[in-house]
């Protein structure tokens, strides 16, 4: 057989919630050494299709095939066990334990007694075919995501899988760590596993993918070999309407300098680090994870504020020391961290809309004028077009995109000066992001100060005035927007040639 | 392919396990509260005083052993004092009816906690009720139903075998006026063997990795249920066991025995540097803390200046700043170890062919 | 209706328990019903009653404090050694216990934001340290023979046709719920409980909140110890001794999240009326005070589990992602 059979075929599986049809009839088939990618808005089904492939729910009708076995597992130890891991977005590893036993707890560490050097000789092994240098014995609380990431596709790799099925890897990655992640994957791929890959970076899918498939409302509606799709078709496919107005930006008249940053530094982070921000103007920051993007912020936002240098807002000195004085200077900052600094989910829409700035909605008594807070959250809600049952409903019912435009309406509702965005588009589907780059377009306009940090190249170039590229804690250099060319921006922003 | 696995494992042999540290530490604190004592009492450091550290620290070892490996699973016992009165109760009833040796009565003892640690564990595990709640509710419960056994009646000192009171003072042996006696070496060698399990054992890695993340423990396949009853069964049998010492040690035992004892030994599993939010700390860990609380409780009674009413005041401070002295040092040791897993990460650079490779596939989808 | 109690669960469950409680209660003994055994309730359990409405804010916060019991004790102890000492008016020598009761807050509250300390272990060490300082004030001592104005307050005084106790506990009560459920306060306790993070992102200045909270806790643990005192006319160094347990098991009990950032003060309200019907009701049918608290424990624990093992019963069926699935 030259041509070798699917490792698994998924057949007319569907799956239903409540009211909500979220996959009917959906057929797929992964090769062995092939790396499929699945493509899709939030909702399409893709999340519904690795839970039923995981065995975290069982499918309503439909069959799986592994290996041209019936395939149906109960749980995901179960389905492990048959050969199919999963790698999500947010890594689930036990910090207290060390980066060996999170290779191996679970299944290879068979047996009563923990033989723990022929552990930490099997971890080195298989890290260092993946070209990472971790010492197995360190606490995984210390890695970075990326860290976290390699661990799991050891543990794919000491588990002998399959089929590995990684869910928005790259989401919360640099542009180089990607570039170490796909070596991996393609060192999977090589040894004959297949890779059901997920993302909403478009250009990474043509980087990486052998195939892929679209899905559009619970419906699987394509499968083409990477050649014959091109980003146009892709678009198209996944929302079901024209692509045009994505990446809508226009050129900007430049206003006065709003922003003052001069010879900035937090010692060990980054340091010397001068920059203009202009009113009305999307200022691009560039560079790796960990080259001190989201440092600046924060110490713009008072979380660590600088130990050298000076900021200067419209002409007067500030001394930063937390968010609080950050807020009332009028800097404002979305993090990139939407669940554990962003947005208080288990609140109800509204409250998290008026968060930062509940004081506005508040007597003398401290009571909260919750008529004016619902007037007011309506607006944004309607401003941004959120979409939520209600506005009592707990923010995390609501979809990644409607958390993040959210969390964008809340800052806004603070009528900032300067905005720092940071990564305001990571982990949400197409529509969600040319709604929320239309939004940054609209806010710029308007006359606000943008600090948008990505490491979405395309993003940060079709955005962005000027393009700031930081390296090492130090910033390189900044471009005007015609210079910034993704060669350029990438080869300062790791520091070739 | 192992010779870059052999770079590995020896780029950072000095790399210090963080439980070790936090042993070390509170070793030392103990070793200067026990020199700052010596100034401060005559005859301090004499073989009677470490005789009756090493007798009275058995029932809080064995308490703080039982709450450590609760809390290593993320979950907390706060019934083991209610289980060490009824323990206690039922074996000094069995000891006056039938009369019976020591071995059947740390049977029934630890069978009794065990037993009750049990019911904890079925609603925790099984039932789904958080731990706290559980066991405050049993912490009721419990003492309920022993006050209603009772009926309001004691176990006698007088009523029981003359062993049961002699059991505290048996002396294995004796270098230079330190006597190594049975209860000691019996909590010594529950440590220690808790230890060696937690350690190297399966089981116990496989506690540790629930409490540091229980979802990810689901997740990975481990019996998380079964792992968590059986961790109270175990407090509950370690609690069945101090109830026992209790009894040798009291003689009399009425139904209010042990109260209070849950907080003492979450006092001394803490202070061990086990963490309350789960997935770290040492059994040897959660002894020393018991060591360490006994002493200062021990030694402040003979401190002449410390009248026996200023104990207490005194030991809710010096445990205060052992813990803030624990987690000053903590968070060192935490940021150079990021610091240098984020160095191992940077080291390992982006080719320029990977890198080439990114930027063109984005070039093409432009195109 | 149907509605209410779908999204107000817990507080169904408790509603249904009270009213069991009360029927039991009515048909077991007919001095139930009597205006005077009424305000026993509130009266007999006053002091911890105003210490579980402020422990219901901590807990929202993610915190707790098991020192109020010792703080209690503390508070009192001072109170009446400088009573005794007779240098002090004593109304002043209350205003210094109440305000000990504060400042024994405001020092675990500065370690607790300080040093990032888990409160767990911070009022743990209170607990102990607090209970001590009331013995080494007192040592074995009762003190007692308060002036008749005081001990008048413990003999439940009229203001109108009510009793002290009962308008205490109902201004209290309001208060609470108006600062919790509609002051920016509370929404600030809520979020930080949620996450302490994401709080300090949005501007909210989560150490002081907390700062305040621990500070009101001391303050009003100082209050009740020496309500305690006027209630039972002396104060002994153990006064107040493991209320603690008892203090918390009531507000888990009103369906507050131990892990912070839920909870109503509703539900804690209505725990309140159930743990004191019930003990109430035990009381008049003779029981003794440690199977009463037996079977509090057992409701605390079925109030979590049959809602539990219900729910297994039903269908399984995952109802955050039938949610994310929703019409986009």
């Amino acid at each position: 057989m030259s041509d070798p059979g699917p490792v698994i075929e998924i057949e007319r599986v569907s799956k239903r919630f409540d009211a909500t049809q979220a996959l009917s009839e959906v057929s797929l088939s992964l090769l062995p050494g092939e790396i499929h990618s699945l493509v899709g808005e939030n909702g399409a089904g893709k999340s519904t299709l690795i839970k039923i492939m995981t065995g975290l729910y069982p499918a309503d009708s439909g069959e799986m095939t592994l290996e041209g076995v019936p395939f149906a597992p109960r749980s995901s130890a179960d389905a492990q066990r048959q050969g199919i891991a999963a790698i999500y977005q947010e890594p689930s590893v036990f910090p207290d334990l060390s980066v060996a036993e999170n290779i191996f707890i679970g299944h290879q560490d068979q047996g009563l007694v923990v033989d723990w050097k022929t552990m930490y000789e099997e971890a080195s092994r298989i890290l260092a075919k993946l070209d990472i240098e971790i010492d197995p014995r360190l606490p995984a609380a210390g890695l970075t995501v990326a860290g976290q990431q390699a661990v799991e596709i050891a543990k794919a790799i000491s588990l002998d899988v399959r089929v590995l099925i990684m869910d928005e890897p790259t989401a919360a990655l640099s542009a180089h760590e990607v570039d170490r992640l796909f070596r991996q994957v393609r060192s999977l791929k090589q040894s004959g596993v297949a890779v059901l890959f997920i993302t909403h970076r478009l250009e990474e899918l043509f980087a990486i993918s052998d195939r892929i498939s679209v899905f559009r409302d619970g419906r699987h509606i394509s499968t083409r070999p990477v050649a014959e799709v091109t980003e146009e078709s892709l678009v198209r496919e996944m929302v079901g309407r024209d692509p045009s107005d994505f990446f809508a930006r226009g050129e900007h008249p430049e206003g006065e300098a709003l922003l003052k940053v001069d010879s900035l530094g937090v010692s060990g982070v980054f340091s010397d680090v001068t920059f203009d921000l202009r009113r009305g103007e999307v200022l691009g920051f560039a560079g790796l994870v960990g080259s001190g993007r989201t440092d600046i912020a924060l110490s713009l936002f008072g979380v660590h504020p600088a130990d050298s240098g000076t900021i200067e807002l419209e002409g007067k000195t500030l001394d930063i020391r937390s968010p609080r004085e950050a807020l009332a200077s009028g800097i404002a900052y979305l993090s990139e961290d939407r669940r554990k600094l962003g947005l208080s989910v288990e609140q109800s829409l509204v409250a998290n809309l008026t968060l930062a700035t509940l004081d506005r909605y508040t007597n003398s008594f401290g009571i909260i004028d919750r008529e004016q807070e619902r007037a007011d959250a309506e607006v944004l809600r309607q401003r941004l077009g959120i979409r939520a049952p209600s506005l009592s409903t707990p923010v995390s019912q609501l979809s990644g995109g409607n958390q993040q435009k959210t969390m964008l309406a809340k800052w806004l509702n603070t009528h900032p000066k300067v905005l720092i965005l940071d990564e305001p588009t990571r982990g949400i589907d197409v529509g969600a992001k040319a709604d929320v780059h239309k939004f940054i377009d609209e806010l710029a306009t308007s006359g606000i100060a943008i600090m948008l940090i990505s490491s979405d190249l395309p993003e940060v170039i079709a955005m962005s005035d000027r393009v700031a590229v930081m390296r090492e804690g130090s910033l390189i250099g900044i471009y005007p927007r015609r210079e910034a060319t993704q060669e350029r921006i990438m080869t300062a922003a790791v520091g070739a040639r | 392919m192992t010779e870059s696995a052999a770079v590995a494992t020896t780029r950072s042999t000095r790399f210090l396990r963080p439980e070790r540290v936090k042993e070390a530490t509170l070793l030392a604190i103990i070793a200067v509260s026990v020199v700052v004592f010596a100034f401060l009492i005559d005859g301090y450091l004499s073989g009677r005083f470490f005789n009756r550290v090493t007798t009275s620290v058995v029932v809080v070892t064995l308490l703080a052993a039982g709450q450590a490996l609760v809390i290593f699973s993320r979950n907390i016992d706060l019934s083991v004092g209610s289980i060490v009165g009824v323990a206690a109760y039922l074996t000094g009833d069995f000891l006056t009816a039938t009369g019976q040796g020591p071995i059947p009565a740390i049977l029934v003892a630890t069978v009794v906690g065990a037993v009750l640690g049990s019911v904890n564990g079925l609603l925790v595990a099984y039932g789904g009720v958080p731990a706290i709640i559980v066991t405050l509710g049993t912490l009721a419960l419990f003492r309920t139903l022993l006050s209603i056994y009772s009926g309001g009646a004691n176990v006698l000192a007088g009523d029981l075998p003359t062993w049961v009171l002699e059991f505290n003072n048996v002396t294995l042996f004796t270098i230079a006026g330190f006597e190594v006696r049975l209860v000691f070496l019996i909590a010594v060698v529950v440590v220690a063997g808790l230890q060696f399990a937690l350690a190297r054992l399966r089981w116990g890695r496989r506690i540790y990795a629930i409490g540091s993340n229980p979802s990810a423990a689901a997740q990975a396949g481990l019996p998380t249920a079964s792992l968590v009853f059986w961790s109270f069964v175990g407090s509950g049998a370690l609690a069945g066991l101090a109830g026992f010492m209790f009894l040798a040690r009291a003689g009399t035992i009425s139904a209010t025995a042990g109260a209070g004892l849950e907080l003492e030994s979450v006092a001394a599993a803490v202070v061990g540097g086990v963490s309350i939010l789960g997935g770290s700390g040492t059994m040897v860990g959660a002894f020393l803390g018991a060591v360490f609380i006994d002493t200062l409780k021990l030694s402040l009674v003979r401190v002449p200046e410390v009248s026996e009413f200023w104990r207490d005041a005194f030991l809710g401070i010096l445990i205060l700043a052992a813990v803030i002295l624990d987690t000053l040092l903590r968070n060192r040791f935490n940021r150079r170890w990021s610091a240098e897993a984020r160095k191992a990460m940077e080291a390992t650079g982006p080719t320029a062919a990977g890198m080439a490779h990114v930027a063109g596939g984005g070039g093409t989808a432009d195109a | 209706m149907r509605d209410w109690a779908a999204k107000h669960r817990w507080e169904s469950i408790l509603i249904i328990v009270l009213a069991a409680t009360i029927v039991v209660n009515v048909s077991l003994s007919p001095f139930y019903l009597g205006f005077g055994n009424f305000v026993n309730l509130f009266w007999l359990s006053i002091e911890k009653i105003i210490v579980v409405i402020v422990m219901t804010f901590v807990i929202i916060n993610g915190e707790i404090d098991l020192s109020v019991a010792s703080v209690m004790g503390f508070s009192a102890a001072v109170m009446a050694t400088l009573y005794q000492g007779g240098e002090l008016p004593f109304a002043l020598a209350i205003l210094i216990g109440i305000a000990v009761g504060a400042i024994a807050g405001l020092l675990q509250g500065l370690v607790i934001t300080r040093f990032g300390l888990p409160s767990l272990v911070v009022t743990l060490a209170g607990l102990i340290g607090f209970r001590g300082a009331a013995r080494v004030l007192l040592e074995d001592r009762s003190v007692g023979d308060f002036p008749e104005w005081f001990e008048s307050i413990g003999q439940q005084t009229l203001v109108g046709p009510f009793p002290v106790a009962l308008l205490l506990f109902f201004v209290g009560l309001a208060l609470a719920w108006v600062i919790l459920e509609r002051s920016a306060f509370g929404r600030k306790v809520y979020v930080i409980g949620n996450s302490a993070d994401v709080a300090r992102f949005s501007g909210i200045e989560v150490d002081s909140v907390k700062l305040r909270l621990f500070v009101t806790s001391g303050a009003v643990a100082g209050l009740a110890g020496i309500l305690f005192a006027a209630r039972v006319g002396a104060v002994q160094g153990t006064l107040g001794e493991t209320y603690e347990l008892d203090i918390i098991t009531m507000v888990l009990l009103g369906g507050v999240s131990i892990f912070g950032g839920s909870g109503s003060m509703l539900g804690v309200v209505l725990a309140l009326f159930t743990v004191l019907n019930i003990r109430n009701g035990l009381g008049l049918a003779n029981i003794d005070g440690i199977t009463q608290t037996g079977v509090i424990g057992l409701l605390l624990i079925g109030s979590v589990l049959v809602p539990n093992l219900a729910q297994r019963y039903r269908l399984r069926r995952p109802r955050a992602e039938a949610v994310a699935h929703g019409p986009p």
